[in-house]
C-alpha cells in the first residue's frame, strides 16, 4: 500500500517537472548560444540589396524628420548627404526607406550601374513599388485615356484604337521632346496590359521589364522592350508623374561621376595612364560619366522625383556644383544645402549595442534574455563599449569590426569569458 | 438599396412622370410581350412629344422562323409618343454606377469569354425555351443581361458554376420592391437558384454590337 502511494507520489513530479525550472544561468546559456556560431555582429557593411531593421541612433534620429520635411516641401531636388566612409550612408537608405514608408523609395549605386541607366533604375522602381500600386497607376492612366467611358450610358467596350490615338494626342503634347516611337510603343504596352484580355500576360512582362523577343513584341504591337533607347525612362517618367505616393531615389556613390573623370590626388603614383592609349582625348571611363551624368540630369526632368545624393566629402559636392554650371546652370538651384552624417556620440554606441542584442534575442527567440541580465551590455560592459567608441573615434563601421572582432573570440576561444574580455578592459 | 426616389423618371404604376432632359445611365422598361429594355445615356420626357431617346441600345427577344431569338440592336432616335409602352425609365445614380465601374477592370479574370453576337444563354419558355447553361458551364462570359424575379440584372461577368447555377459578378439591378416602388442595388455577387424558377431569362450582349 505505502509503496503505492510513493510511486504515485514519484509520478506526480516528474509530470510536473518540465514546468517547474527552479533556475536557469541565462549568463551560461547565452554563451553557450554564442559558442554555436550565432553572433550578433555579422556584417560591417550595409548593401541596397539586404534589408536592414536596425534603426538610427538618438543622435541621427532629427535626419529623418529633416529629409521627410524637405520631400513634403517641395517635389524636386537633389539633396546631398555627406559623410565620411563607414558612418552608416546606405544604412541611412534602409532607416528612410523604413520611416517614409508612403513613399517608394528606391536604391542605386553608381558604383554598380553604369550602363543601361534607365533601365537598370527602371527595373529597382519597380521591384520597390510592387505589382499591385503599379496596376493602379496603369488603371487610372487607362481611364484618363478614355477607357471608362460607358456606351450607351452601361457598357465599358474599349476602342482600343480610339484609347490609344487619344492617349498618343495627350501624351506627345506633354512630351514633346519624346520620339514618336517611344510614346506609341508605351502607350500600346500600356493599353494592351490593361484592357487587351489575350494580351495582358505578355503586355505584364513587358511592362516588369522583362527581356521579349521579337515574336512577343510583334503581338503586342511593340517595336521594342524596355532596354531600347529612352523607353523605360519614358515609362519611369510617366509611373513617377502619375503616382499618388511620392518617389524617392537614392543614389549612392554619387561622386563616382567625378571620381571616374578627375582623379582628385594629382601626386598619386599613375600606373596605367588612360591617355597612353586613347591620347589626351576622353577615355571611355570619361565618356561613360559624362553620360550618366546627362541621365541624372534627365531624371530631373521628372516631376515628384526626390533624389537624395551621397558623398563622402564637401569637396565632391563642389565639383559637382561645377559641372552642374557648366553643363545646366538653372537645375544648381534644384540641389538643396547638404546634411552632414556625423560619427557615433559616445551615447549612441550603447544604443547600438542595447538595440542590436535585442534585435538578436529576438531572431534566436530568446527575446525574454533582454532583461535578463543585471548588466545590461552582457557579455560586454560599457567600459569596453567605452573604449571602442574611443578607439574607433565614433566611426560606425570601426566600431562594428571591432564588436564582429570581440564577438569571434568569445565564439572561438576556449578560455574564459573574463579572460577573453581583458584585453578590451 | 439605393435611394432612387429622385431617379425614377417615369412610372407608368405609380404615376410619375418627370419633364426634362436627362444625362447618366437610363434604363428604360418596356412593357410589350418581348420583355425588351433600352439602355441609353441620355434621354428626354416631355407632356407634348412623349420620350425621346437618342443614341440607345434595345434588348429583347423576337420570334424568328418560329423560334425565339435574342436581339441587341442600336437606336440612333427613338420618339415614343404613347408612354404606355414604357412600364418605367429610371436613371441609375451616379454613386451606384461609379462602384459598378470599379468592379470592371478587374484583373482577377484574364479569360472571361467574350460573345461576338447578341445570344441567349437561358431563357424560361414553355414553347421557345432555351437552355446553354450546362454548354458554358464553369466558363465565365461577358456583357450578361437577365430577367430575374420581376427585376432587371445587368452584370459585368457570369460565371456558371459546376452545378450549371449562373453566378453574376458586379451586378447592377433594378425592380420593384413589396410597395411597388422603384430600387437599385448594386451587388458584388449574386447567384440564383439551382431551379431557376425565378430567372426568366438570360442574354449575353454580344461585343461586336455594342460595338457598333
Amino acid at each position: 500500500m505505502d509503496n503505492n502511494l510513493g510511486h504515485r507520489r514519484i509520478k506526480a513530479i516528474k509530470g510536473n517537472l518540465p514546468n517547474m525550472i527552479l533556475y536557469e544561468n541565462k549568463r551560461k546559456k547565452l554563451i553557450d548560444v554564442l559558442k554555436w556560431g550565432n553572433t550578433p555582429f555579422k556584417k560591417f557593411v550595409s548593401t541596397g540589396e539586404i534589408r536592414e531593421e536596425l534603426g538610427l541612433v538618438k543622435s541621427r534620429k532629427n535626419f529623418i524628420n529633416t529629409i521627410e520635411n524637405i520631400v513634403k516641401e517641395d517635389k524636386n531636388f537633389i539633396l546631398p548627404i555627406i559623410g565620411d566612409v563607414g558612418s552608416g550612408k546606405t544604412h541611412l537608405y534602409w532607416a528612410l526607406k523604413n520611416s517614409l514608408y508612403r513613399y517608394n523609395t528606391f536604391y542605386i549605386s553608381l558604383e554598380y550601374i553604369y550602363k543601361k541607366f534607365f533601365y537598370n533604375i527602371y527595373s529597382e522602381f519597380i521591384e520597390n513599388l510592387e505589382l499591385a500600386p503599379l496596376k493602379f497607376i496603369i488603371n487610372q492612366l487607362c481611364d484618363e485615356w478614355g477607357a471608362c467611358e460607358r456606351k450607351f450610358g452601361f457598357f465599358h467596350v474599349a476602342d482600343l484604337e480610339k484609347i490609344k490615338n487619344y492617349a498618343f494626342k495627350l501624351l506627345s503634347k506633354k512630351y514633346s521632346k519624346i520620339e514618336t516611337e517611344i510614346l506609341t510603343d508605351i502607350i500600346c504596352g500600356i493599353v494592351a496590359h490593361q484592357l487587351d484580355p489575350y494580351k495582358k500576360i505578355e503586355a505584364e512582362r513587358w511592362l516588369l521589364g522583362e527581356l521579349m523577343e521579337a515574336k512577343e513584341l510583334s503581338r503586342l504591337n511593340l517595336s521594342n522592350d524596355l532596354r531600347k533607347g529612352k523607353n523605360a525612362f519614358m515609362m519611369l517618367r510617366l509611373l513617377i508623374e502619375n503616382s499618388k505616393s511620392g518617389t524617392i531615389l537614392f543614389i549612392d556613390d554619387f561622386e563616382k561621376i567625378i571620381s571616374i573623370t578627375e582623379p582628385k590626388d594629382e601626386s598619386a603614383e599613375e600606373i596605367y595612364d588612360p591617355s597612353w592609349l586613347y591620347g589626351p582625348g576622353k577615355s571611355p571611363d570619361d565618356i561613360a560619366a559624362e553620360k550618366v551624368f546627362n541621365k541624372i540630369v534627365q531624371l530631373q526632368q521628372i516631376e515628384g522625383l526626390c533624389i537624395v545624393i551621397t558623398l563622402k566629402s564637401i569637396d565632391a559636392l563642389e565639383e559637382i556644383k561645377k559641372k552642374y554650371q557648366e553643363q545646366n546652370a538653372d537645375l544648381l538651384f534644384s540641389i538643396k544645402e547638404p546634411l552632414f552624417l556625423l560619427d557615433f556620440k559616445e551615447e549612441d554606441i550603447f544604443e547600438f549595442y542595447k538595440e542590436r542584442m535585442r534585435n538578436f534575442y529576438e531572431d534566436i527567440r530568446i527575446s525574454d534574455f533582454n532583461k535578463a541580465f543585471q548588466n545590461p551590455y552582457f557579455p560586454l560592459n560599457k567600459r569596453i563599449l567605452r573604449n571602442i567608441y574611443e578607439s574607433t573615434k565614433g566611426n560606425p563601421r570601426e566600431i562594428i569590426k571591432v564588436l564582429i572582432k570581440i564577438f569571434n573570440e568569445i565564439i572561438y576561444s576556449n578560455e574564459k569569458l573574463e579572460i577573453v574580455l581583458e584585453n578590451y578592459e | 438599396m439605393s435611394d432612387v426616389n429622385g431617379n425614377v423618371l417615369y412610372d407608368s404604376v405609380k404615376g410619375i412622370k418627370k419633364e426634362g432632359e436627362f444625362v447618366g445611365s437610363i434604363i428604360t422598361r418596356c412593357s410589350d410581350d418581348k420583355d425588351s429594355m433600352i439602355f441609353s445615356d441620355n434621354l428626354k420626357i416631355s407632356n407634348s412629344e412623349g420620350i425621346f431617346i437618342s443614341n440607345g441600345f434595345k434588348v429583347g427577344f423576337e420570334l424568328i422562323y418560329n423560334k425565339m431569338s435574342a436581339f441587341s440592336r442600336k437606336i440612333d432616335e427613338l420618339n415614343i409618343k404613347d408612354t404606355s409602352s414604357i412600364e418605367y425609365v429610371i436613371l441609375i445614380p451616379e454613386d451606384v454606377m461609379q462602384v459598378y465601374d470599379e468592379g470592371q477592370f478587374s484583373d482577377a479574370f484574364p479569360y472571361t469569354l467574350n460573345k461576338l453576337n447578341t445570344s441567349t444563354l437561358y431563357l424560361d419558355d414553355y414553347e421557345y425555351g432555351i437552355n446553354h447553361l450546362d454548354f458554358f458551364k464553369e466558363e465565365m462570359l461577358r456583357n450578361p443581361v437577365a430577367f430575374v424575379g420581376n427585376g432587371i440584372l445587368l452584370a459585368d461577368r457570369v460565371v456558371i458554376d459546376f452545378r450549371g447555377d449562373p453566378v453574376f459578378y458586379d451586378a447592377l439591378i433594378v425592380g420593384r420592391d413589396e410597395n411597388n416602388n422603384l430600387s437599385v442595388s448594386y451587388e458584388p455577387i449574386t447567384t440564383t437558384k439551382k431551379s431557376l424558377t425565378n430567372v426568366k431569362w438570360i442574354i449575353i450582349l454580344g461585343i461586336e454590337e455594342l460595338k457598333l
